[in-house]
């Protein structure tokens, strides 16, 4: 079992178009654990995973995985986007794009060795999509398509997996089988940080919670930090007078730090 | 006949400046469709217009420091405007309030304007007339001489290899840019690559086709390619292919007729490929299309006629042939067609026999006989349990779905209905 931190962050701010989108986040979470980040819509959740990760440059503050910088441990980070934010008609396989799973080692250059190749078997059979692999991927459903991203997250081999809104648009079927798997892979010390947004299922899915609303609301064990008063101070409505100084920073575009 | 007389001489190069022009088609050509491949995949049609319209001024402006015709300046001038159009196509979108269309509209046209208007300052002046500078909104492959197809030659591999390599980068970058940040992929590196390489294909390729055309020629190629494949690497190898077919017959044609523009032609010939692709390669396309119902019909067929084959064999199990006229008895179909069916089934393994002989199933008709009954039985079942008809209303739908259930979805009945034992017309379900 992993122990010790796997994500930390440090007044994370990101700004878009003048106006923060997360706001001085400030968080340990531990490791090999599900964790589930949660808040309503347009509350920086992904611009959160994707400031970790270092897809987005935070303007403020910074992360550390694994208590290293982020380009130390890149081999040892996974990504699952929104399954809607590629383009589904591309022309690529299901093999395709579980093989981009195996670049993150072997780089833009390198051939895929006889073992990358079975990494990338092995993986699409933990999803159950072996029979699938030749398949164009605009013929699979919304279930397969978040399968096929979960088994190049997979065949990375990565110790920490970021994944935005797997859940999202899947089957029951689906959704069971990815919820199994990701237990079974914590179960191995790996760390899962989740976004969701189904707070009906939160408690089942989830062992630590990260609750946004651009600040952080809470952030601690699943019986600690859940219940109805936190879930009303991360869902019932936005701090009043931080929203206000946040459209003020947008309407007269004052910089949030200044030498 | 003189038209023919042409086309010959060009093909055969009889004249040393074929050689030039056909060249210089072929090499332009085939590097737009190639790394057009990516500006397609990119959904970047729209910056490729922009660039090409942009390198215009660029071109103008080397003439006029320059004070000559000079390739290699042109190339550079107009690099250096594609490349400015292309950044503040970005910036504008990402630092103001006007959206991509709106910038990409009139940074478009902003620079085509600045890029007429020193046109003709350059014409009026008296030495761009015979510089044919001109050429340039239109294009006209016919104008190029050695110098310059050894200068795009070596440009030209030059964009090939570096395709070649980046090409895992380039794939992941247009499909999921996330993704390949978080992989730890350069991205910024990747994507200024692959910009300045467009720009500078745009920028050769106006030589060609000119710059109110070049756009098609980047774009048109990968989308003609893209009917007929799911593969990355073919759809390149394609879109290189159509552009290059483009090329060859539109500079032929431009020099066939004297004065034709090259450009207009090229795209016409990239427009005519893309159209017969929609037609024939994709899989709405008549060929496909056609093709798919020749295939279902002699399914159905086949299925129809080994079913005939259950009901024979359950009433007369140890019968060594039935004849033909048995068998039409109970067929609702042509005797022609069931004759057809007949012979597809002997081709099949499924019958032995003739007409004198009488036919009789194999061990896998017998089985093929037994998998479409089941078929059509669980689904009569299925359809009056779950759409609640009546026994008597459920053969017809079941006549017609029987063929199209796959083994998954029989599985998916089979399970649903707890491997039921009988139909609703309490007939047994073989299994």
């Amino acid at each position: 079992m992993m122990t010790g931190n796997s994500v930390e962050t440090h007044n994370l701010t990101v700004i878009y178009n003048k106006k923060p989108a997360i706001w001085n986040i400030d968080f340990t979470l531990p490791a090999g654990k599900i964790i589930g980040v949660m808040g309503p819509n347009g509350s920086g959740k992904s611009t959160l995973l994707k400031a970790i990760m270092g897809i987005i440059e935070p303007n403020i503050g910074y992360a550390k995985i694994f208590d290293k910088d982020l380009d130390d441990v890149r081999e040892r980070v996974s990504y699952v986007p929104q399954r809607q934010s590629v383009d589904w008609d591309f022309p690529a396989s299901v093999w395709d794009v579980v093989a981009m799973g195996r670049y993150a080692r072997k780089g833009m250059l390198k051939r895929l060795s006889a073992e990358d190749k079975s990494i990338i078997e092995e993986s699409l059979e933990k999803v159950n999509m072996t029979a699938f692999a030749q398949r164009q991927i605009s013929q699979l459903s919304g279930g397969q398509q978040q399968r096929v991203f979960l088994a190049r997250a997979l065949a990375q081999q990565a110790d920490i997996y970021f994944m935005d809104e797997p859940f999202v648009g899947v089957d029951a079927a689906t959704e069971e089988a990815i919820i199994n798997l990701l237990k079974s892979m914590r179960d191995q010390g790996k760390t899962l940080i989740v976004v969701h947004h189904d707070l009906h299922t939160a408690q089942d899915y989830f062992e630590w919670m990260v609750l946004l609303n651009t600040r952080l609301v809470r952030v601690g064990p699943v019986e600690d930090v859940f219940n109805q008063e936190t879930l009303t101070e991360t869902y019932g409505g936005t701090l009043t007078t931080l929203s206000k100084v946040a459209s003020l920073l947008q309407e007269k575009s004052f910089p949030m730090r200044h030498k | 006949m003189t038209f023919i007389r042409e086309i010959i001489s060009f093909f055969t190069f009889s004249e040393p400046n074929v050689k030039v022009v056909f060249l210089g088609s072929l090499i332009l050509c085939a590097i737009s469709g190639l790394v057009g491949t990516f500006t397609f995949l990119r959904k970047r049609s729209l910056i490729g217009d922009v660039i090409s319209h942009a390198v215009l001024p660029g071109i103008a402006l080397a003439f006029i420091i320059g004070h000559q015709k000079n390739v290699l300046y042109l190339i550079i001038g107009a690099t250096i405007t594609g490349w400015i159009s292309t950044y503040l196509v970005e910036y504008i979108t990402r630092h103001s309030k006007i959206k991509s269309d709106t910038a990409i509209a009139l940074i478009l046209s902003v620079f085509f304007g600045i890029g007429v208007l020193l046109l003709t300052h350059i014409q009026h002046t008296g030495a761009g007339s015979q510089s044919g500078l001109d050429q340039f909104i239109f294009g006209r492959a016919s104008a190029m001489n050695q110098s310059d197809i050894v200068l795009f030659g070596s440009v030209g591999i030059v964009i090939l290899v570096l395709t070649l390599i980046f090409f895992r980068g380039f794939s992941i970058l247009s499909f999921d840019e996330g993704y390949a940040n978080a992989i730890g992929f350069p991205i910024a590196w990747l994507k200024l690559i692959l910009s300045i390489i467009t720009v500078i294909t745009v920028a050769m390729g106006v030589q060609a086709v000119g710059v109110v055309l070049m756009s098609a020629l980047l774009i048109t190629p990968a989308a003609a390619a893209r009917f007929w494949t799911n593969k990355i690497h073919i759809l390149a190898i394609l879109a290189v292919l159509f552009a290059s077919i483009s090329g060859i017959i539109g500079s032929a044609v431009s020099y066939t007729y004297n004065g034709m523009p090259t450009g207009p032609w090229i795209v016409v010939i990239v427009s005519l490929l893309a159209f017969l692709s929609a037609i024939i390669g994709s899989k709405t396309g008549i060929l496909k299309s056609w093709n798919l119902r020749r295939r279902n019909n002699v399914k159905i067929l086949k299925e129809n006629t080994i079913k005939l084959f259950y009901a024979l064999n359950s009433e007369q199990p140890d019968n060594s042939g039935f004849q033909f006229s048995e068998i039409a008895e109970n067929a609702r179909m042509e005797n022609t067609t069931l004759r057809s069916g007949l012979k597809l089934l002997r081709k099949e393994g499924w019958l032995i026999g003739n007409d004198r002989q009488g036919y009789q199933t194999t061990e896998e008709g017998k089985r093929e006989a037994r998998a479409i009954v089941r078929k059509h039985r669980l689904w009569e079942l299925y359809i009056s349990k779950y759409m609640h008809l009546q026994p008597d209303h459920v053969h017809d739908d079941a006549e017609g779905i029987e063929h199209v259930i796959t083994p998954e979805i029989e599985r998916e009945l089979e399970e649903q209905l707890d491997f039921p034992k009988l139909d609703p017309h309490n007939s047994e379900i073989p299994y």
